[in-house]
């Protein structure tokens, strides 16, 4: 456990905001346990309250909120120019607080998601979710630290990807499909556990391969955009 | 009489003596600087990015349905339907625009400035509420007059066929002042929740968003009352419910508004009303707070 590590949980878990991300995944079980207990049959509840809910809504919502939270938050009142200052690698800046976010978000979501599985059909369903949705954090909170980093708005430009290219466009749009999170996590899923609850619309090599690489890639592209980092009063 | 020895300099300090606007004015004054705020005008290039990239995008699916009906002559969208259609965007811009109008005012703590003012702490509120209910009337509102001119000019009853387009558009712009209000008076008041803008688009979006699934649950549960009145669990759909109820087929192909929300019409525009109330009373609670501190 570095240091920063430790700054990072406890600027996420110090304050009162934190609160904020709990309703989410309350909302995931309380819908799954209200459908199981009035007998609902799980092939019609289950799509939309594991993917409309699970992995289109909460899953990147607190992605985003926790992976612009990490770094983003300290950019905008300044004090990460007291990380800056201290002789570590820049690497050692970002990994531990992209290892922060994935964790947290990761955990926010497997476990609503892993009883809302189990519920739905099958332990082995709510175990590959819950790993699918690792997998997508780690993807999400590469994406929105490094959006972070490259434009001082991350949060808005986090939700035109979220809402317009993976909830609007990929509606639409099904070539949009491929480069989607959203959709990696699906077919991840689905590969680990066959059912006909979720319906994969890439296949299972595209997606582990680009999760790889957005994660991998927008990480390096994070780091080195903070080696030559320059701190800058508030947007107008 | 020997002139005043003991004067130093006359240096010409003068009372105002002109007119001296009162609390209407201060309110029109704040109402159209958060309408400008909004749209990024008086601004720098970089706040106006967001705002305009939605009103882009929004023009050009206008532009493209009126396009594809001219050519073709198929109503691809009516009016109603095209405010139903552009959801996410409405939710995006309010997202945008919340935290702008609110959020800055709490975070750079100007609050006190304004309220030193002769500006009671509900005007405040309620202008910037109306100058959001203006803006997102507008982002929904110009497109649809796009394509009403677009239908208009390409029409060929003539003047006939000009007045049913207009007659088609005015409900529908109703309907899109509905969308305003609605999403307005809920996304304020989260926005005003917090200083920090990032925080206040995350939980914007993050109420409209959450919503919608518990929605599509609700409406399988194995009760017929329960189905019909589902669509209350979320403001978008809540709006869509009164819009069923009051524009029929306008918005929907007769007999889906049986389908969707039965005859429970009137609980749907009760509860519209209901919730937009709950917001302002909550948002005028919230700045006698903020102006208490």
């Amino acid at each position: 456990m570095s240091t920063v590590t430790w700054i990072t949980a406890r600027g996420l878990f110090g304050r009162r905001r934190f609160l904020m991300l709990l309703p989410l995944p309350a909302v995931l079980v309380a819908l799954a346990v209200l459908c199981t207990s009035l007998g609902v049959d799980p092939r019609e509840w289950g799509p939309p309250v594991l993917v409309g809910l699970g992995l289109a809504v909460v899953l990147p919502v607190v992605a985003l909120v926790v992976g612009t939270g990490v770094l983003g938050a300290e950019i905008d009142d300044g004090t990460v120019v007291h990380v800056l200052t201290k002789p570590l690698p820049r690497w050692q800046i970002v990994l531990p607080k992209l290892a922060v976010a994935t964790g947290v978000s990761a955990v926010t979501v497997a476990v609503p998601i892993v009883v809302a599985g189990v519920l739905a059909d099958s332990v082995r369903l709510g175990v590959a979710l819950a790993a699918a949705s690792a997998l997508g954090a780690l993807a999400y909170s590469a994406l929105f630290l490094a959006l972070s980093l490259v434009t001082r708005r991350p949060v808005l430009l986090g939700l035109v990807y979220v809402l317009i290219w993976e909830g609007l466009l990929g509606r639409f749009v099904s070539g949009t499909r491929v480069l989607s999170v959203q959709q990696w996590v699906i077919t991840l899923a689905d590969r680990l556990a066959p059912t006909d609850l979720l319906t994969a619309a890439v296949s299972v090599p595209v997606a582990a391969v680009l999760t790889t690489l957005v994660a991998v890639g927008l990480t390096i592209l994070a780091i080195d955009r903070l080696r030559s980092f320059s701190v800058a009063g508030e947007t107008s | 009489m020997s002139e005043p020895t003991g004067v130093i300099h006359d240096i010409g300090y003068q009372r105002y003596t002109g007119p001296r606007l009162g609390r209407r004015h201060v309110f029109g004054g704040l109402w159209l600087h958060g309408l400008r705020t909004i749209f990024g005008l008086g601004r720098s290039a970089k706040a106006k990015i967001f705002p305009w990239l939605v009103i882009g995008i929004v023009t050009l699916v206008a532009a493209g349905i009126t396009a594809i009906r001219s050519q073709t002559g198929e109503v691809v969208m009516t009016y109603a339907q095209f405010a139903d259609a552009m959801s996410w965007l409405v939710i995006f811009f309010a997202a945008v625009a919340a935290p702008e109008l609110v959020s800055r005012d709490l975070r750079s703590g100007v609050l006190p400035l304004y309220f030193s003012r002769p500006l009671p702490r509900g005007d405040y509120a309620l202008a910037k509420l109306l100058a959001l209910v203006a803006g997102l009337w507008l982002l929904l509102g110009g497109p649809q007059l796009v394509m009403f001119l677009g239908a208009a000019f390409a029409t060929g009853d003539g003047l006939a066929g000009v007045r049913d387009e207009a007659f088609d558009l005015l409900p529908a712009l109703l309907y899109a002042g509905l969308w305003a209000v609605v999403f307005a008076s809920v996304g304020l008041l989260v926005a005003s929740l917090t200083g920090k803008r990032a925080f206040a688009a995350g939980g914007v979006v993050a109420v409209f968003l959450m919503t919608t699934p518990i929605v599509g649950v609700l409406s399988i549960l194995p009760s017929r009352t329960v189905n019909e009145l589902a669509m209350l669990a979320s403001p978008s759909t809540l709006v869509q419910g009164v819009g069923l109820f009051t524009l029929g087929d306008r918005l929907a192909p007769a007999g889906a508004a049986d389908q969707m929300i039965g005859g429970f019409g009137p609980v749907y525009a009760l509860g519209a009303v209901l919730l937009v109330a709950a917001c302002v009373a909550l948002l005028l609670l919230r700045y006698r707070k903020v102006a208490a501190r």
